[in-house]
Parts: C-alpha cells; structure tokens; sequence
C-alpha cells in the first residue's frame, strides 16, 4: 500500500468517525427535544389535575382551620378570608393566566413552585430540596445495586440454565419478583428489625444523634439504610436477574455464538465478550423502563421505615392538605424520573452503536 | 391449550375465588353459628388463636378469620374492575396509535411514552385527597385510569406489525372500512394478547390498591386484603402473637400474584409462537 492510498484510507476513517459522532450528536439532541416536551406535557398534566378535581383547596383548608379552633366563621368573614388567601396563593385569577403564571415562575424564578400553604411563607422548593437527598440516596443506590447484582445474576443463570441450582434461582427469583415490595419490607421491619433485633428498621438514624460528620452518626444512618434499601432492592434485583436470564438464554441460542465457541475461545471469554455484552443493551433499556415504577415504591418504603424522603413529605402534606407543596413533590419526583430516564437513554449509544443508526 | 402452567394457575385462582365467595358465608355458618363474627365489639379484641378464633380477634373484636375471608372478595374486585378499566382504554388507545401512520403515530407514540415514565402513586394520592368519600367503584376506576398507558405501549407494536400483513393489504382492497379492519382482521388475533395484558393489569391494581391502603392513603372504610395488613401493621398484631393476621392476607395476596403470573407465563409460552404462526401462515 502506498503513503497516499493510506493517507486516503485515514481520511475516510476520520470522516466515517465524524459522521458517527454528527449521528451521536442529532441523537441526543432530539432524545433532548423529547424529553423538554415530556417535562412541560406533565407540569401541565399535573397543574391542571389540581385544578380540575372537584373540590375547592380553599374550602377544605378553612374547614381544617375552622375545625382547628372549635367554631365557625359567618359566611362574610369566611369569604374575606378565602378572597385574602386566594390572593396570595395566585388563585385569584382565571386558569391560563395561573397557568402562565405558574409556568413562567417555575422557569424564570429558578424554580419558585410558591409557598407552602401550611408552613407559609416556606417555600415549597426548600422543602423538596430538603427531603430529596434522602430519596435520591435510597433510591438510586438500591436500584443500581439491585441492577448490578441482578445482571450478574441472571447472566450467571442464563448461562449455567440446566444445573439444578439455577433453575432453584429462577423459582426463587420469580416468587421475589411478585411479592410486592412493601410486603417485603413489612417482613423485614417486623422479623428483622423488631422480632429478631439484627438491624434499625425506623428513622433515619438514631434518635440521640445530631447530623454531623462523626463516625458514630455515619455509620448509624449506614445501617438504618440497609433495610430499606434491601426491600428495594430484593423485588427489583430479582426481576433484573430474571430479565437478564431471558436475554442470556435468547442470546446463548444465535449463530454467532457457536461460531466463537467454534473459534475454541475460552467459555471465560465467550460469556464475557459475546453473550454479555450483547444481552447487556436491552437490560439497560430495561432499568430506564422501571426508573418511574420503582420510585412509587420508594415512596411506600419511606413512609414504612419513617425517612424524611419526598415521599413522606407527600404524605404529611397530603395530611395537611397543604396542595403547594404536594404539587411541588409531584413535579419533582416527575422531574426526576425523566431526568434519570434520559440519562439512562443517552448513555445507551454509547454501549450499542446499533442505537445510534435507528434511533 | 395443555399448558401446565396456565392450567395450575387457574386452579389457583378459581380455588381463591370460591374461597372469597362462599368463605364469608361458610364461616359465619360453621364456626359461629348464631353469632356476628364480623361485627366489631362482637369478642374481646386481641384475643390469641384458639379453637374458636383459629387466627384471633382483631382490634375491634371481630373475629380474624371472618375478616379475613371477606377481605379476599373485594380486593379481586378492584383488581379486576381496574384492569378491566386500564386494558380496554389501553387498548383503544393503543389500536388508535398503532393504526395511524406518519405524524399521528410518533405524536401518539411520544404521548404513551410520556404517561408511562410518569410515577403515578403521587397522581393517584393527589387524586385520593380530593376524594373524601371513597367507595370499591371510584378507587378501582381511578386506578384504571392510571394503568392504561403500559396497556398501549404494548399493544401499539402488535398492532402495527399486523397492520403490515398482507391479508389486511387484501381487506383494504376488498374495501373493508378502517372500523371493520380494526375489528375484523385486527382484534381477533390479538386477543389471547389482550388475556396476557389484562392480567398482568390486574396484577397492577391490586399491588396499587394494597400499596395505597399500606401507606395509610387508601379507601379507609373498605375492606381489602391490603388494609388488613396496615390494620395488623399498626396494632402491632405480631408482637402481640397474631401472626396469622397478618401472614394470611400478605399470603393471600402473593398466591393470587402467583397464581395470574402461572397464568401469563403459560399465555405467553403458548400464543406467541401461535401468534405468529398464525397470522405468517395466512399470508
């Protein structure tokens, strides 16, 4: 081969590259359109179904108000009082203008989702900021070990699938995968926690303890971390082990396969380089699926073993009737799911450039 | 059809249905004879298991049995009411996208895509606390409404990939409308499908249902399996030594699951090969 036709064969390479890297670029770029548009679809979604719903907030809040001090307001004061309110909540106005309203406050004012109606003048945004540390932790971490784990799991058992124990795995794994996840963390906050005593299963540490940067505090919220994310992370794990089992056995039977077996590569580097990654993709795609259900989950567990996540929050205010600050956790943990969502979607070219071409 | 495993699950589920319909009855007749097994203050509440309360009382001095049996009726109810609710509106919806072409159908796709990546607990409890009077029908319409979306996700491809088949090219020819395609050439060989989807929707709502009375969130007044656990929950019956009041609806709930998961690995083992046999044979 001569110096030029090679110089032309690295041009064309890096023009190839470029235009791989131009298709990466228009993929996350509409995979970003979407999700802008799925965002303000569900603000909207959300807005309106707490203004739709029968049933005035206002109304409810007196009731709670006049139920709290034992007497009952004449219609003329009660009115003066839900005109005064109305006005400070924006609630005064027509509908599209509170729509606009709220859209251009939560865009333009750095996320000013108003006040709390029951901690007022708190914004609603400060409470959210405040529990969501707790859910994001507890959440995220469960699910990843859980897809960690699970994946290696089931490609273990999809790849061993006729020994004796892996079909005992798919037995077990698919009576996990059933069991709803509360129910699981009721076995363990009762048998676990308090029957047998092994571990803390309530509050997000020990109750004499101040949040500091101590060994004694960390390692306190490290354990009363283990059961709920555990909870988590047994329903989910178990369903990612049997997903991941499918796609190894589906994967185990193409051509491909044999061929590299054929080859005389080591079983170690078959599984690891053919069948793996292969099957690896739609099990990615997978954990982007399950991202929104698993969150209702980790709301239950919050509100069983008593951490202060979002979920909580949502059930305290739900309590309150406090609606600022229920709509502001519904906006957020819809935020949430989409953002991690798209995370999960744009990392996928990256593991499969198949994706790239057909997205 | 001999699939063993649709056949052991449906044994399953009509064995718990006879258990929640003559339960009730049977207990009340057998066992207490005379007596009001399930009206509160009817016993001293708490009591342990002995040969006439095999599970115990319960807080309100009901018998734990008798609240147990009549529990299992009313959560099916809602499983089924529910599903029933997010499978034809999910079907619908989803033969209306996978039926359009061009522009419709990414607007449509994009749409269920959206409504599935939104968590719906939030909704659903944001919808609870509007409601103050919750009764079996509104709770399992209101969870059908949330269901419907995995529904489309899923029939929207089967469709799209049978309206491709020649034999609906030759019912377009022989001048069948859009409705008698839909409802001719289209429905029929996706029903075993719609089985398959109905079920695991059930599967949904019940897991909702019991999540949403566990949290405390749920219709107070009703019922259901799920409130009997977070009753048992906060009186603490287990440390009291009533585990059966809290095993045997947690039990009951994971047969059930157990039971339409039999169902649907055995539907989907047997319709899909045939699915698609079926409908390539046709051509």
């Amino acid at each position: 081969m001569t110096a030029n036709a090679e110089a032309r064969a690295g041009a064309s390479a890096a023009e190839g590259q470029d235009a791989e890297r131009r298709e990466v670029f228009q993929y996350a770029l509409r995979r970003f359109g979407v999700y802008l548009f799925t965002l303000w679809a569900a603000i909207t979604v959300a807005f309106f179904i707490f203004r739709l719903v029968p049933g005035d907030p206002m109304n409810i809040l007196l009731g709670n108000l006049a139920r709290a001090e034992g007497r009952q307001r004449d219609a003329e004061e009660e009115e003066a009082l839900i005109a005064h309110f109305r006005q400070i909540f924006g609630m005064d106005e027509p509908l599209p203008n509170q729509y606009v309203n709220y859209l251009r406050k939560a865009i333009l004012g750095g996320l000013d989702l108003g006040p709390s109606f029951v901690e007022y003048p708190t914004q609603t945004k400060d409470l959210v900021f405040r529990r969501m540390p707790w859910t994001i932790g507890i959440f995220t971490t469960s699910v990843l070990l859980a897809w960690i784990v699970g994946t290696g799991l089931g490609a273990l058992i999809g790849w061993l699938q006729r020994s004796r124990l892996s079909k005992l795995a798919v037995v077990i794994s698919t009576l996990l995968q059933i069991t709803p996840v509360y129910l699981v963390a009721l076995g363990l906050i009762i048998y676990v926690g308090y029957t047998w005593r092994i571990l803390p299963a309530g509050g997000p540490y020990a109750r004499h303890l101040q949040p500091e940067w101590t060994w004694e505090f960390i390692s306190s919220l490290l354990t009363h971390a283990i059961l709920p994310m555990l909870s988590n992370m047994i329903v989910i794990g178990a369903g990612f082990t049997l997903g991941m089992r499918a796609l190894m056995i589906s994967v185990l039977g193409e051509d491909y396969l044999t061929f590299a077996r054929a080859k005389g590569l080591s079983p170690f580097t078959v599984l690891k380089d053919y069948a793996f990654r292969n099957a690896l993709i739609p099990q990615v795609t997978a954990l982007a699926i399950i991202v929104g259900a698993t969150l209702n989950g980790t709301f239950i567990i919050e509100v069983l073993f008593q951490l202060p996540g979002l979920g909580t929050l949502f059930v305290q205010a739900m309590g309150l009737r406090d609606f600022n600050t229920m709509q502001a956790v519904v906006l957020f943990s819809i935020f949430a799911v989409l953002t991690l969502t798209l995370i999960v979607d744009l990392a996928l070219p990256l593991l499969d450039p198949r994706v790239r071409r057909t997205a | 059809m001999r699939n063993p495993s649709i056949i052991i699950g449906s044994i399953m589920l009509a064995a718990m249905i006879i258990v929640a319909l003559a339960g009730p009855p049977l207990v009340d007749q057998l066992l207490f004879p005379g007596e009001r097994p399930g009206m509160r203050g009817s016993y001293r509440p708490y009591q342990l298991d002995s040969v006439e309360h095999p599970i115990g009382t319960d807080g309100d001095g009901r018998d734990g049995l008798m609240v147990f049996v009549s529990s299992i009726w009313p959560s099916l109810q809602i499983g089924i009411i529910a599903g029933a609710t997010s499978t034809i509106l999910g079907v619908v919806i989803g033969f209306l996208a996978g039926y359009a072409r061009g522009r419709l159908d990414t607007l449509s796709r994009i749409l269920i895509d959206m409504v599935l990546v939104i968590p719906t607990l939030p909704l659903l409890l944001m919808l609870a606390a509007y409601i103050d009077r919750w009764d079996l029908y509104k709770l399992s319409l209101i969870l059908g409404l949330f269901g419907w979306s995995f529904v489309a996700r899923v029939i929207r491809p089967q469709v799209q990939s049978l309206r491709e088949r020649s034999y609906v090219d030759l019912a377009v020819l022989s001048g069948e409308n859009a409705l008698e395609i839909i409802f001719l050439e289209l429905l029929p060989p996706l029903l075993p499908y719609i089985g398959y989807v109905f079920s695991l929707s059930i599967v949904g709502s019940m897991l909702a249902e019991a999540g949403l009375q566990i949290i405390g969130l749920g219709a107070g007044g009703l019922p259901t399996l799920g409130f009997m656990i977070a009753k048992g929950f906060r009186e603490s019956v287990i440390a009291i030594g009533l585990i059966g009041q809290m095993l045997l609806p947690a039990g009951a709930l994971i047969y059930v699951f157990l039971a339409l998961n039999l169902i649907n690995t055995g539907l989907d083992d047997v319709f899909n090969p045939r699915l698609k046999t079926t409908i390539e044979g046709g051509d």
